[in-house]
């Protein structure tokens, strides 16, 4: 099986400890993992703040892209659900049969980082050692447009010296949003200290998700309120073996 | 003069508003969260919930696929039961048609229930420019028109108030509108309900003309459904002589049938009830029970336009429960008015910018974008609109007319042409990480669009240089695009025709709805006690007190009831009721009663058509012995003998057991509203003390039932 590592725009600049994160993690569990260069975003931004045309532009770039491949595994909630819902839902707007044609075949074979752990490779246990208290943010698009349920839950309580603790709210927004950050920009932000907030009360280390984009939101809303929260990508979490 | 939405701002601003007001913050934040975990109780408790959600889903879309035969069939169906119909195409048409016939009533005032279809036609205002005065008689309704206010919510428009907001609101208006409050009126939501009680009830037994909006139109039989909780939609629909009821075209439904579902899926979405206080349904005119003059008007204002949009006519199926504002992150935040429409949060999001005037323009472009697509609104959505691809749609559209900032279209432009490279994205990455080796970069504060980022959060800026750079200086190979184990050609070939097929199929395919999937009826049969005790178990909750006996001891039974409410004087329907009430009673016949001399009995004493176990409703159907709905209306104590032969398990046994053109009215414990910080309080406008006399198919076992009756 030939596996293609979409990281994603934002952590491809912003964020390449992720990527690396999840080729170790790949790597560890012995699966190849193909790198293709001619990635870069999957239109996310444009295809949710209304640009149908631009957004498509990227979508069929990524879909040329990573086509062949026979899985394709992303590092983002968001991500994910844009290539497997949205990019289908705006071809149709579009009517861009081609489009619509080819996500078909593809979209069954993109999958987001803990979906292909423990669906496609049916592991639970992926060999880290993370000794630290941990809440798990499940974030919008893995919660609700991916149903990915309890997979990354079930990953971080098979980690090593790992604690969970319960965060209140679990499955309300962090109000990141994409452009609604900008466009909304109070509004979100309010969101986003209540979340805070709410880490905070749980009094664990480290705030994670499968999604930096919100991780990004929530840190640098934290930054700037201070005092700033330690996020981590739950690959990162899953490419720890950190010594005792 | 009503205030209306017409000068409000885009939602960002409104939002700024909103949360500047850190009370309004509380008062919602305390209001959701109250109203959210009620509706997870009783939906929790619910096994087929996706069953019915998926029905109702079918029924609201197969409706809406076929507006145009139903509404024929409506307007035939009430015309033939003694109504009348009127079609508006837009707002003004309807204002139009309403000032016409309250005109000709002559009448003065009128009384409405809560609306959401007058208010998206300020029908208020209209009446005004007639010199006709309309008064609120729904509590939250009220609340705001007292208060010269607009509503936040579509089921509770005074949820943004708290309630010692609403005891000023009363003390200071309620002398301007009629009755006074009482000038040592308190805060505590039953005080401030039982104000309301006294200063409409003089309106409500005056009252000649009532103006109300609908849940469902019912097609096969020209019958409304409307379900409220204080009874004072009961008042409006059955004391005036005139009857004006203002419905939008996506209210209607194939079938009665069809309510085996909405009325499962309603009461629990919008209030967290198993059944809300009180449904009616009713077609045409009865005589001799409720108004004998009966419009209804057909408003389209857009929505036939929408319904032409194969994505946005989705949102036609919306039944305005709220569960999405009630549950959205967003709406939490600022509430209702922050959206400059009578329709807000979620729905409102996606319905506004679909209708016709109902927000200014401005408002209706900046609608789409309130929203992070986080989803809980879809979860929540009885009728499952996929309200984040709606809104992502309406965005689509607010774009191609080319109404969205500059800024906007320039990052959008400059990152679709960056991304269109990898080279691009690597050097900008590179440069990037350079800036990131000065961290106080990242506390800049940007100007402009884009920089409103910047107010609240620090910049993300890279600086570890990029993935790609990573995975080069690892010495892995790098591929041009990705590559599949390749299949074997007669595989390749299966594949190529697979697509080929499949494509060709491919095209425009609207979803039908023509079958309406009845899973939700699947549900194991009651045993006679556990329906007995379910029964009672759910008429307790809603504070129903309940006698059981045989029929050997209705009388008793009958007593014990009337005495327990101290109740002497009392009205039935028909002369056999009569005989069931022991000597030393007062009893009233009913003929003609007048409604004064109905408010002055102690209690109305009637049997019932059916009742439902499950949701501890009792159904009238207006037979002899149950009599005309005003009858069970008035008094304040109503005791209700059913047999246990008539209770069923579930809602849609009782709905195969009714005659869907007899007016209905269904009540599930007393009066109750929960219009104040969404905290119930019993017995607003319709009967306030509810005794249910359970006559029991077999003689009863004393010890069974220890303190009942033998």
């Amino acid at each position: 099986m030939r596996v293609a590592v979409f990281v994603t725009c934002m952590n491809n600049m912003l964020y390449p400890r992720t990527g690396v994160a999840v080729v170790t993690v790949l790597e560890r569990l012995g699966v190849s993992v193909d790198y293709v260069e001619n990635q870069t975003c999957c239109g996310q931004m444009h295809l949710n703040a209304g640009y149908r045309r631009e957004g498509l532009v990227l979508a069929r770039r990524t879909l040329d892209a990573f086509e062949h491949a026979d899985a394709v595994v992303v590092p983002s909630g968001s991500c994910t659900s844009t290539m497997r819902h949205l990019w289908g839902d705006v071809a149709r707007d579009e009517d861009d049969t081609a489009v619509s044609s080819r996500l078909r075949d593809f979209a069954p074979r993109v999958y987001e980082f803990s979906e292909f752990l423990v669906d496609r490779l049916g592991v639970v246990n992926v060999g880290a050692r993370f000794p630290h208290t941990v809440a798990y943010h499940p974030t919008c698009h893995s919660l609700r447009h991916l149903r990915v349920g309890d997979r990354p839950t079930q990953l971080l309580r098979a980690v090593e010296g790992l604690t969970l603790l319960e965060i209140e709210r679990p499955d309300s927004c962090c109000g990141f949003g994409g452009v609604f950050a900008v466009k909304n920009s109070e509004v979100s932000a309010a969101m986003g200290l209540d979340k805070i907030e709410e880490f905070r009360r749980s009094s664990a280390e480290y705030l994670c998700a499968s999604d930096n984009s919100c991780l990004t939101h929530l840190r640098t809303l934290s930054e700037r309120h201070g005092p700033s929260v330690p996020t981590v990508h739950l690959a990162e979490i899953l490419a720890t073996q950190e010594i005792r | 003069m009503s205030r209306t939405f017409s000068d409000a701002t885009p939602f960002p601003e409104g939002a700024r508003v909103a949360l500047a007001n850190p009370q309004l913050r509380r008062n919602l934040r305390a209001a959701t969260t109250t109203i959210r975990e009620k509706r997870n109780l009783r939906v929790g408790e619910m096994e087929r919930w996706e069953d019915l959600r998926l029905a109702a889903e079918a029924i609201k879309g197969y409706s809406i696929n076929h507006l145009d035969d139903l509404l024929a069939a409506f307007e035939d169906n009430l015309t033939r039961a003694g109504g009348h119909v009127h079609w508006a195409r837009d707002a003004a048409e309807a204002r139009r048609v309403v000032q016409e016939l309250v005109r000709a009533t002559g009448t003065s005032d009128v009384v409405k229930i809560k609306s959401m279809t007058s208010a998206e036609i300020d029908l208020n205002g209209a009446l005004d420019e007639i010199g006709v005065r309309a008064y609120e008689t729904d509590l939250a309704e009220l609340i705001v028109q007292l208060g010269d206010d607009l509503p936040s919510h579509i089921v509770v428009p005074a949820i943004h108030r708290n309630r010692d907001e609403v005891r000023d609101i009363f003390l200071t208006h309620m002398g301007e509108w009629g009755r006074p409050a009482p000038a040592d009126l308190s805060n505590r939501p039953s005080d401030l309900a039982a104000a309301a009680r006294a200063h409409l009830r003089e309106k409500f037994l005056r009252a000649r003309v009532a103006v109300s909006g609908a849940n469902f139109l019912i097609a096969d039989t020209g019958a409304v459904a409307i379900v409220e909780s204080e009874g004072n939609g009961r008042m409006c629909l059955t004391l005036p002589d005139t009857l004006i009821t203002v419905a939008g075209i996506d209210k209607i439904i194939p079938s009665f049938e069809d309510l085996d579902v909405l009325f499962q899926v309603l009461p629990r979405s919008a209030t967290g009830e198993r059944m809300n206080p009180y449904n009616s349904v009713w077609t045409g005119v009865t005589p001799g029970d409720g108004p004998q003059e009966f419009h209804v008007v057909l408003l389209d204002n857009g929505r036939s336009r929408a319904r032409r949009d194969r994505v946005g006519r989705a949102a036609l199926r919306c039944i305005r429960c709220a569960a999405c504002l009630n549950v959205c992150p967003v709406y939490e935040r600022v509430g209702g008015h922050a959206y400059g429409s009578v329709y807000p949060g979620p729905i409102g999001a996606v319905l506004t910018p679909q209708l016709d005037h109902v927000a200014n323009d401005d408002v209706a472009d900046s609608l789409p974008f309130a929203s992070t697509l986080c989803g809980a609104c879809f979860d929540a959505c009885p009728v499952r609109i996929d309200i984040p691809q709606l809104l992502v749609h309406l965005r689509g559209e607010v774009v191609k007319r080319g109404q969205h900032p500059g800024p906007e279209r320039g990052l959008m432009t400059g990152a679709a042409w960056l991304f269109r490279s990898p080279a691009r994205v690597d050097l900008l990455a590179r440069l990037g990480s350079l800036g990131g080796r000065f961290p106080a970069l990242s506390r800049l504060r940007v100007p402009g669009w884009i920089g409103r980022w910047s107010v609240d959060r620090t910049l993300p800026l890279p600086v570890e240089g990029s993935f790609a750079a990573w995975w080069r200086r690892s010495g892995r190979p790098v591929v041009s695009t990705a590559t599949g184990s390749e299949p074997p050609r007669e595989t390749r070939e299966h594949l190529d025709a697979r697509r080929a097929v499949l494509d060709a199929l491919a095209g425009p395919s609207a979803t039908t709805y023509e079958v309406i999937p009845r899973a939700y009826r699947d549900l194991p049969t009651l045993t006679a006690e556990q329906r007995r005790a379910r029964f009672v178990e759910r008429l307790e909750d809603y504070h129903a007190r309940v006698h059981l006996c045989d029929e050997s001891h209705l009388e008793e039974a009958i007593r014990e009831a009337l005495d327990g409410r101290s109740s002497r004087r009392v009205v039935v329907p028909s002369t056999s009721l009569a005989e069931w009430i022991p000597e030393e009673y007062d009893v009233l016949i009913d003929r003609d009663t007048s409604t004064e001399e109905l408010d002055a009995v102690d209690a109305v004493l009637t049997t019932a058509t059916v009742a439902i176990a499950e949701t501890g409703t009792i159904v009238l159907t207006a037979a002899p012995d149950e009599g005309r709905r005003a009858l069970t209306l008035i008094p304040d104590h109503h005791v209700v003998v059913v047999r246990e032969s008539h209770v069923v398990d579930q809602v849609p046994d009782a709905i195969s057991r009714l005659d869907p053109t007899r007016p209905q009215t269904w009540f599930s414990g007393p009066s109750a509203t929960s219009d104040i910080e969404l905290s119930r309080v019993d017995g607003v406008h319709g009967p306030r003390q509810l005794d249910v006399v359970v006559v029991l198919d077999s003689p009863l076992d004393v010890k069974d039932l220890g303190s009942e009756f033998s």
